[in-house]
């Protein structure tokens, strides 16, 4: 791979980084909403005390230049201000505590999604118009036009309320005290049982969806017409041939989908009370607390950027035809 | 001049005929696949629906008009069961096609108008403009458009105002359109202009310029009627990702409780405890609904996009 | 050597097949409880653990637990021990001369004397002092106000002496919680304000915080130097949850004590349950429909904002329209039967001051419509109301989305006023943006463009500051209704500095009555505070006030009567030193903190987490180099 392409992309990427940054403060700018609306209902407050809660959320400056620059000064040092919800706890300390139990979910179930999904799609694809390919495909479909929060809500109804089979939320038994870390682990296991199955489940239908058509393309292509009639055998063909090449899109539209999955991530995790970036982003949202809300749009921006670079490095990085 | 004339009306006349037998040659091949059979199906259910609602159910029952008693199960008398106002679900769900369809339409109409012309202008103009204009696009396919969506909304309200309407939807209603159009442009600008990058170079496009045509008169008149294809299968795609996108957006708490799309039943759904209480019949019809007409537009649309774009199978 | 596609699929399905088994509760034994920890929920999320700067009635029920108030609220919310165990006023009633028990302590065996207390309320005094006037968010210096305190001091350790500035006994319910001087000393009462109070908490309450995860919940451990009584839980854990929902399902399945605030449905469903208890408390608060009458009383109108007709300024108006609300329909069809119909602006769980007006308005269309047209609105050809200026009354009505019954009851007035002629446009707003809405141009840049407004208020242990908001200052400030009366006025005043509780009671009276009246709000009901509790861990729940709820009253009263199923009951305070918490606490306790043992968790599914990314890689990375042999 060309040092030149690389070097453009990671231009390119700082770039977006740069706008994500300039447009995150325009928006907050622009958002109705400030610290000291959350004590106006208060019979005996002061007007001092307002303009002394502007000072200290850096409000009682213009827009421009001070509070832009200060903006970006604090953003490039990785501080995000103050919550205006938790009364002026660092938005990275709001923000560190959350980010652990998305990944986790999210992690695992992107990995479990990846498996099952390719799995099943490569199959579909393969014995495209078998039965595996049509009930497969039908659930594939089913499942990706399947919001995750009616899919979570159903798994709820059924398996927490109804069977009783799994706790309702969070991410830990409240207030349990475990004899050993297994017995932690197997508490977090059930907690985490519903919320990962809705999230691979959601994930599995697109991913099985991109595998089967990625097969379908690449099993056209010549080097596999060539090999069949070489006289190699099926399954050969499929493992050597057919699935490393339909596995690079695949792949690299998974990079690519990250954006997506951030809004499924932000139901799943509100139906399960799940404690990650997702609840945050609502409860930030509908109490107002910018700060905690840019913090997180940064955080989710760049890390989709970043993701993008990623799956374009590694695409030009596999495949020699990407080279510019 | 008057056989000019005549020339001309023939000419028209002709490519109308052949346009329409375009149109019911590709219905025809449509109809043959069996996903676009059984996206059209589900989809004239719902179209139904949404138009007459009142025909099947009668008006949209509110707290006042409900009937019924709190979260009682389905029965003969409540088929779907109510909700926690005593609201009959299947009047609810029905009246929620009309809201979230037309709102998916809406957004899919404001995505597409402003995808298709900055992917034709775009292309067309090429040079520092479509270099602007596609790194903004890059900007926006990789932003978090779900998260910039609930930034977006309230923004637009407290721009908008209070409690004004727009053509019978409420201001929350079109904040939702305009947030998803705003969002979701960038994909479909992109095919657009790749597009119209090929078109640009095509000898038809020369003669036009030849003979003194604007710039704008060729992208209308030239350019526009051969993305037509391209538009269609993405516009249905467009749609299904529209109703998902209002659909969450309203289950966050950004929909409006006067107007209940199912997005908004669900959240009511969500809000009131329904999961807790069992009440599986508040969460069935609505979320039922949503995966069938996703689902019907993603049959539809990829049915549509194999026969109008063959070459650009499997490769989106 | 090649494994066929298909047999290894099946491998991946059978073993997620078994991790999902695994995961069933047949195969694991249940999560081993700690037998004394109370287990609280609630749906507010802790905003601070900052006394002073928190906004939430769970914030008030946090520092409850880690600090004391100087005089704590028995369970009919008299006057009882509390940081001082006694007191004595003199003659004139202007000086309150407080007892702390002498051997004292903090949580962190400091000891606790009147010198603490001394510098808290001087603490408070500073700030009412000072330029701002209050002290960081302004919840707690009200009381201080309001009692007339004008100096504190101590003379010795045992002994604070409170100088008023007028007779008042309001110092006995001074909501301000006595801070450890040795720990804050080097703060004043602006510094404090930035404080965070990160736990572990030093205080001499019953429990002091260990531990906060922000959005998730605090975990508090009794106080090893508490010696009034003897602690049943040695652990509190208090939790936030999203919905009311998932609490009262964590409530049913035993991963949680008790629920503060479920929804009615919830209500009638744990009722019927085994092992759980309810109460329909009656809250102190009220849910009103509220009208913009801004330039009652002051004449003054807004530029393109403020009331979109004099009518709503009209006393005769909002009386007759008042007739046309169903009050006790609303209480059933929105509430599910849990709440009382509203009159005045005092619930009537504040029995000693709530006054029921002498003439209730029924419900009744007719009469609307009677005084309506008595009051000179009439109607046109078209069935509208018309205003004096002869302009159809239509009415933007506005409520927060903060909580699900407001539409509801929005509908309902919406149908019945249309049948008046009257028509209204309901909308929905976030809370913060609705407060930009309404705020009025004494406030600064705002337009107050509102007509009707449903929202909430709920009050603290003294009515005051339900009764304040209908002040002409509070115009700005807490006013929403933006109505000015100056015998309203007179009657706060003075009701505020009357010296007894009679002279207080019948002035507080009048003042209830003029709102009733007048109407700018026209309270809907007091909705129910719907608490359930499990009885299979603690036993001696009792409700503070008796009409109220167990916890989440006033101060940790409730927390000290929970004794442990099977436990002899030991009622009032031992003597210093004889009991010892946590000497019921079982062995096997390892004392791991839930914090600790979390990070360890997380690092340890990170790291998991890790290990199968790398797997993955490998997997594709010995795909790609097959393919690369073989072409």
């Amino acid at each position: 791979m060309g040092s030149r392409y690389l070097g453009r992309r990671i231009v390119q990427a700082l770039v977006t980084i740069l706008m994500i940054v300039l447009l995150n403060f325009v928006l907050f700018r622009m958002m109705p909403g400030s610290p000291e609306r959350a004590i106006t209902r208060n019979p005996s407050i002061s007007a001092d005390t307002k303009a002394a809660l502007r000072a200290k959320w850096g409000l009682d400056k213009p827009v421009f230049p001070d509070q832009f620059a200060s903006y970006v000064v604090a953003t490039f040092q990785g501080d995000f201000g103050l919550s205006f919800k938790y009364r002026g706890q660092p938005v990275t300390e709001v923000l560190g505590s959350r980010i652990w139990p998305t990944v986790i979910l999210f992690g695992l179930g992107e990995i479990i999604a990846i498996v099952i999904g390719m799995g099943l799609g490569a199959y579909a694809g393969w014995r495209r118009g078998g039965v595996v390919d049509y009930v497969g495909n039908g659930i594939s479909l089913v499942l990706y036009s399947t919001p995750y929060f009616v899919l979570g809500m159903f798994l709820l109804v059924i398996f927490a309320t109804t069977l009783g089979w799994f706790p309702t939320f969070g991410m830990l038994s409240a207030g349990a005290h475990y004899d050993s870390f297994i017995d932690q682990l197997i508490d977090f296991a059930r907690h985490l049982a519903l919320p990962l199955a809705t999230v691979s489940l959601g994930l599995v239908g697109l991913y099985s969806i991109l595998m089967r058509s990625s097969i379908i393309e690449t099993l056209a292509e010549d080097y596999v017409q060539t090999a069949r009639a070489k006289g190699l055998r099926d399954g050969h063909i499929l493992r050597a041939h057919a699935l490393p090449n339909a596995m690079l899109p695949a792949v690299t539209i998974v990079a690519i989908q990250i954006g997506y999955v951030i809004a499924g991530a932000i139901t799943a995790e509100v139906v399960f009370n799940w404690p990650g970036i997702g609840t945050l982003t609502v409860d930030a949202l509908s109490s107002r607390d910018y700060p905690v809300l840019q913090g997180i749009f940064l955080l989710l921006a760049v890390s989709v950027v970043i993701a993008n670079l990623l799956a374009d490095l590694v695409y030009g990085l596999l495949d020699p035809r990407v080279r510019a | 001049m008057t056989a000019g004339t005549i020339a001309v009306g023939d000419v028209r006349a002709a490519r109308f005929r052949l346009r329409l037998r375009r149109i019911r040659d590709f219905g025809a091949r449509l109809l043959r696949r069996q996903d676009g059979l059984v996206g059209i199906g589900i989809l004239l259910v719902f179209a139904v629906l949404a138009i007459a609602p009142d025909l099947f159910v009668g008006r949209l029952q509110t707290a006042v008009s409900a009937e019924g008693g709190r979260f009682e199960a389905p029965s003969a008398a409540y088929l779907f069961g109510t909700d926690r106002i005593g609201r009959d679900i299947l009047n609810l769900t029905v009246h929620g096609t009309r809201i979230s369809m037309l709102i998916g339409l809406l957004s899919t109409v404001v995505t597409v108008l402003l995808g298709t012309v900055i992917g034709i202008v775009s292309g067309f103009v090429g040079g520092v403009l479509d270099n602007v204009l596609m790194r903004i696009s890059d900007f926006f396919l990789v932003l978090p458009t779900f998260v910039l969506a609930l930034i977006l909304a309230p923004i637009l309200l407290d721009i908008f105002g209070t409690s004004a309407e727009v053509a019978g939807m409420r201001m929350t209603l079109i904040v939702i359109v305009v947030v998803i159009g705003i969002t979701s442009w960038a994909s479909t600008a992109r095919i657009v202009r790749s597009q119209t990058l090929s078109l640009r170079e095509r000898a038809f496009v020369d003669r036009a310029r030849v003979v003194g045509a604007g710039p704008t008169w060729i992208m209308a008149r030239h350019i526009l009627p051969n993305v037509v294809n391209l538009i269609v299968a993405n516009a249905v795609l467009t749609f299904a990702g529209a109703v998902l996108t209002e659909t969450t957006l309203s289950f966050i708490g950004l929909g409006d409780p006067f107007q209940p799309s199912w997005g908004q039943l669900l959240n009511q759904a969500q809000s009131d405890g329904a999961p807790g209480l069992g009440a599986w019949w508040v969460i069935l019809p609505p979320g039922a609904a949503i995966v069938l007409v996703v689902l019907a537009f993603t049959l539809l649309g990829s049915a549509m996009d194999d026969i109008l774009n063959p070459k650009l199978r499997g490769r989106r | 050597m090649h494994v066929p596609l298909r047999a290894r699929a099946a491998r991946v399905a059978m073993s997620a097949l078994l991790a999902v088994g695994a995961l069933l509760p047949a195969a694991v034994p249940a999560v081993a409880q700690e037998e004394t920890t109370l287990r609280v929920g609630t749906t507010q999320d802790l905003d601070s653990m900052n006394p002073f700067q928190t906004a939430l009635v769970v914030g008030f029920e946090a520092f409850a637990l880690n600090y004391e108030l100087l005089v704590a609220f028995d369970q009919k919310l008299g006057p009882a021990p509390g940081y001082a165990e006694s007191w004595t006023a003199n003659s004139a009633g202007t000086e309150y001369t407080f007892k702390i028990p002498a051997g004292k302590k903090w949580s962190d065996g400091k000891p606790a004397t009147a010198e603490d207390a001394r510098w808290t309320f001087q603490l408070v005094l500073d700030a009412l002092n000072s330029e701002a006037g209050s002290l960081c968010l302004g919840y707690i210096d009200p009381d201080v106000k309001n009692a007339a305190v004008e100096s504190v001091s101590a003379p010795d350790a045992q002994t604070l002496v409170v100088k008023l500035s007028r007779k008042s006994d309001r110092i006995l319910q001074t909501y301000v919680p006595i801070l450890p001087k040795h720990i804050w000393e080097s703060k004043d009462a602006t510094t404090i304000c930035d404080d965070k109070f990160d736990p572990p908490i030093v205080g001499s309450g019953p429990f002091q915080a260990q531990e906060w995860q922000t959005g998730q919940n605090v975990r508090f451990e009794a106080n090893p130097n508490w010696t009034q009584s003897k602690l049943a839980p040695t652990e509190v854990i208090l939790t936030f949850f999203e919905t009311e929902d998932t609490m009262a399902q964590a409530l049913r399945n035993n991963e949680l004590d008790y629920a503060q605030g479920v929804l009615s449905d919830q209500f009638n469903q744990l009722k019927g349950q085994p092992n759980i208890a309810t109460t329909a408390g009656e809250a102190n608060g009220f849910t009103e429909l509220g009208f913009n009458t801004y330039g009652t009383g002051t004449g003054k109108t807004i530029a393109g904002g403020g009331p979109s007709t004099k009518a709503l300024l009209d006393p005769l108006f909002r009386d007759a329209v008042g007739y046309a609300i169903d009050k006790p329909l609303l209480v059933e069809r929105v509430l599910g039967g849990y709440g009382v119909p509203g009159t005045t602006q005092v619930p009537p769980v504040q029995t000693r001051w709530h006054k029921e007006p002498a003439t209730v308005r029924e419900f009744n269309i007719d009469t609307a419509k009677q005084k309506l047209d008595a009051a000179g609105y009439r109607l046109d050809g078209q069935n509208r109301r018309l205003d004096k200026e002869g302009k159809p009354i239509v009415l933007d009505l506005v409520f927060p989305d903060s909580d699900s019954t407001y539409p509801t009851s929005a509908e309902f007035i919406k149908e019945w006023w249309g049948q008046l002629g009257i028509a209204i446009n309901p909308s929905q707003y976030d809370s913060d943006t609705l407060i930009d809405l309404m705020l009025p141009p004494e406030a600064g840049d705002y337009k107050a463009d509102y007509d009707l407004f449903i929202w909430g208020w709920g009050g603290s242990a003294d009515p005051n500051a339900l009764l304040e908001i209908f002040t002409c200052d509070q115009i700005g400030n807490s006013s929403d209704s933006l109505w000015c009366n100056e015998e309203y006025d007179r009657l706060f005043e003075e009701q505020n500095i009357a010296p007894t509780y009679e002279e207080r009671k019948a002035l507080m009276d009048q003042a209830q009555d003029l709102m009733y009246t007048e109407a700018p709000y026209h309270i809907l009901y007091y909705d129910a505070a719907l608490h359930a509790w499990r009885t299979d861990k603690f036993t001696g729940w009792a409700n503070q006030p008796e009409n109220g709820t167990p916890l989440f009253g006033y101060g940790p009263w409730g927390y000290l009567q929970l004794r442990l199923v099977g436990d002899e009951p030991t009622p009032g305070p031992s003597a210093p030193g004889a009991a010892s918490p946590g000497a019921s606490a079982p062995p096997g306790n390892g004392g791991q903190s839930t914090g600790s043992s979390n990070n360890t968790l997380l690092i340890v599914g990170g790291l998991g987490l890790l290990a199968l990314v790398v797997v993955a890689g490998a997997v594709l990375v010995r795909r790609r180099s097959v393919r690369t042999e073989e072409e």
